[in-house]
């Protein structure tokens, strides 16, 4: 094949090619095969500094003292092709000259391609071939890195999109903080770590790294740690709603050119710390509710002699909101336990100053004697005439010693009616009734009786519990709950309450109470 | 060993075809094998004769033995020491990223959706580890005599 097909070809071929991997293959073997030629040399030059980042050949490989050798030659040569005479020193292979030549592309490596030569050769030709060849290689090299370009480019922008989905459908901190150097390592960095400021303090929360080896062993010293978390060229600043939250530290084992530009990192520093910013103040927030939550249910439940009593209380999934669920017992000073449970519908801080409210006259009405139709009542009435437009589910159990058990009167103003489980097995559901309290000017209530005997379980409970739903959609009353009760059938009366409120998925507060007629009298 | 060679256990169709699509365009050097689950691994790996891959490409969630088994046996042989292994999963559960890196995985990589994306995750793991061998010069054109390299 003559010169000027081998170079048609090689035109063809250069605009096809991929990966600069693929190009030494490609340039070589054809000056390998003009009339003289023992070898075909290339080096890929690096970006910065003199190293060497692959050597490549055709004819006689090109290793051990040879790289060493080449490269000394390679330095001498810049530009256009020239010859280098040797002096003898490549005389073992038959070598003489050496013709060479090397491009430069900005932010691209450079590369040399040296042509050994014997006497026979004619370097003038060789070198007019060679400088065709450097200019196919150039060519090819451009246009890979525009190529490349590009798909960097592809590549960022879909990172961004991803990240913004990943990080945005999770509210939990922690796996945020994860996500964020998850999705960025190894696609734009080799590393990436996440420290967020404690107490003006950095403190690393989560990292990943390609190498895990590595990472484990840069985590195992606190000192190497801590100099990440200084101010560095791939250190960027969380910064969310005006304050500077933490730190994302990118490590980088790749070529300079690779690093992606500062504009891409900045952008994907400030999604990621806005989506740390917001799990951590969801999570504060729910902190925060629950702690009120809990001023709002009494600290504990009194001590009766012949009463076991367990309450259990659990906020609603991503739930942000005070909820309104109530309860208390009272002992009165004749002996009499009243136990109360109610609901406030709606949430928020409204629901919460009224389910304060609620909770206090029923249990202040009850302790000082009133029966439990008289305290809803009075409750319904300071309800009305506050012109509240809330209304309260409650009911109060009140417990008399009976003989060896408990009469228990039941009254309910539209709350869910109790389960009642006997000692010696079986359970079921008792008397609801009434119409919940703040509609009516007179309340209707649903009175009921029971009788508990020694061992008997009488649980009340707010609706979160019996209208939560499993993943199939149905609700927790259809046989979920009728399922829990028969496992618990023999647990301690707190590990039933306890049991009870998180076997069901809550996606409402649920507050279960419940009362245990102790086995003996006194003990 | 054969740095050229990638062994990946996946069996998922799309997965194996963007695995193919993705590395055939960033690294058209570098051979692909595919094992369709865990339990071909390491027969693979210690049949005699066998050419050793210079990376092993493990999904975890496969029918058989999972990725994180694979992980388990492999290192359980010292004549397997020092292989890559790396795990190539969506799941976002950081204590599985603890299982295979305590069963001594090399790489826990997230698998993005786009493939942009997915190109580069996989082809900056392979310069990655590819740059950390001990000999990083490697001939791309065979000297004459000698045609499988470049197969």
């Amino acid at each position: 094949m003559g010169w000027a097909a081998a170079l048609h070809r090689l035109w063809s071929a250069a605009v096809t090619i991929t990966s600069r991997e693929q190009l030494a293959a490609l340039v070589l073997p054809p000056l390998g095969e003009l009339p003289g030629v023992r070898a075909v040399w290339g080096l890929r030059h690096a970006v910065h500094g003199d190293g060497v980042l692959a050597y490549r050949w055709q004819g006689v490989p090109l290793t051990g003292d040879l790289q060493s050798l080449v490269r000394e030659l390679a330095a001498e040569v810049a530009g256009p092709a020239q010859v280098i005479e040797l002096d003898g020193r490549l005389r073992e292979h038959g070598v003489t000259r050496i013709v060479a030549a090397r491009f430069d592309l900005p932010g691209e490596a450079p590369g040399t391609i040296l042509v050994a030569v014997d006497g026979t050769a004619d370097t003038g030709f060789v070198g007019a071939c060679l400088s065709q060849v450097i200019e196919v290689t150039r060519e090819a090299v451009r246009r890979l890195s525009v190529i490349r370009g590009e798909q960097e480019q592809q590549v960022r922008d879909a990172l961004l999109a991803e990240a913004s989905l990943q990080m945005d459908a999770v509210l939990d901190t922690e796996q945020t903080m994860y996500r964020v150097p998850r999705m960025a390592v190894p696609a734009i960095a080799e590393g990436c770590l996440v420290f967020v400021h404690t107490d003006g303090k950095p403190q690393l929360r989560s990292a990943v790294h390609v190498d895990m080896r590595r990472l484990d062993a840069l985590l195992d010293d606190p000192a190497g740690v801590g100099r990440l978390a200084e101010p560095g060229e791939h250190t960027l600043e969380l910064r969310a709603r005006g304050r500077v939250i933490g730190l994302l530290v990118f490590l980088f084992d790749r070529p300079a050119e690779r690093i992606p530009p500062a504009t891409f990192l900045r952008d994907l520093a400030a999604r990621a710390a806005l989506a740390i910013d917001n799990s951590t103040l969801y999570e504060q927030r729910r902190r925060e509710v629950m702690r009120m939550q809990q001023h709002l249910l009494p600290t504990r439940l009194p001590r009766t002699d012949g009463l076991e009593l367990a309450a259990a209380y659990t906020v609603g999934d991503r739930v942000l909101e005070v909820g309104g669920d109530f309860y208390d017992v009272v002992v009165r000073d004749d002996g009499a336990v009243a136990a109360v449970i109610g609901d406030v519908c709606g949430r928020g801080v409204d629901a919460a100053a009224l389910t304060g409210m609620a909770r206090h006259t029923l249990t202040t009405l009850l302790q000082e004697g009133l029966s439990p139709a008289r305290a809803l009542t009075r409750l319904n009435a300071r309800l009305r005439l506050d012109g509240s437009w809330r209304f309260i589910t409650a009911a109060v159990a009140l417990l008399r010693p009976d003989g060896d058990g408990y009469a228990v009167e039941w009254t309910s103003a539209g709350h869910p009616a109790p389960v009642i489980m006997r000692g010696g097995g079986g359970a079921h559901r008792a008397t609801g009734g009434g119409v919940p309290l703040g509609i009516l000017d007179v309340p209707r209530l649903g009175p009921s009786a029971l009788r508990m005997a020694a061992g008997d379980t009488l649980v009340m409970f707010t609706d979160g519990l019996t209208e939560s739903r499993d993943a199939q959609g149905r609700m927790f009353e259809q046989d979920g709950l009728a399922r829990a009760l028969g496992r618990l059938r023999d647990a301690p009366v707190q590990l039933l309450v306890d049991e009870l409120t998180s076997s069901a998925e809550a996606s409402d507060d649920i507050a279960v109470l419940a009362v245990r007629v102790r086995e003996c009298r006194g003990q | 060993m054969d740095s050229d060679l990638v062994l990946v256990a996946e069996d998922s169709d799309e997965d194996i075809e963007a695995i193919a699509r993705a590395l055939g365009r960033s690294h058209p050097d570098v051979r692909l094998e595919f094992l369709r689950s865990g339990t071909g691994v390491l027969p693979r790996l210690t049949a005699a004769g066998a050419v050793r891959p210079g990376l092993v490409l493990l999904d975890l969630n496969m029918p058989g033995e999972s990725g994180l088994d694979v992980i388990r046996l492999i290192r359980a042989r010292s004549e397997l020491d020092g292989l890559r292994l790396v795990v190539f999963t969506s799941s976002e559960n950081q204590a599985e990223a603890e299982a295979c890196y305590a069963a001594g995985a090399d790489s826990y990589l997230y698998k993005p959706i786009n493939f942009a994306l997915f190109q580069s995750v996989l082809a900056q793991t392979l310069d990655y580890w590819r740059s950390r061998e001990p000999n990083v010069t490697r001939m791309v054109v065979p000297p004459p005599g000698e045609s499988s390299a470049h197969a």
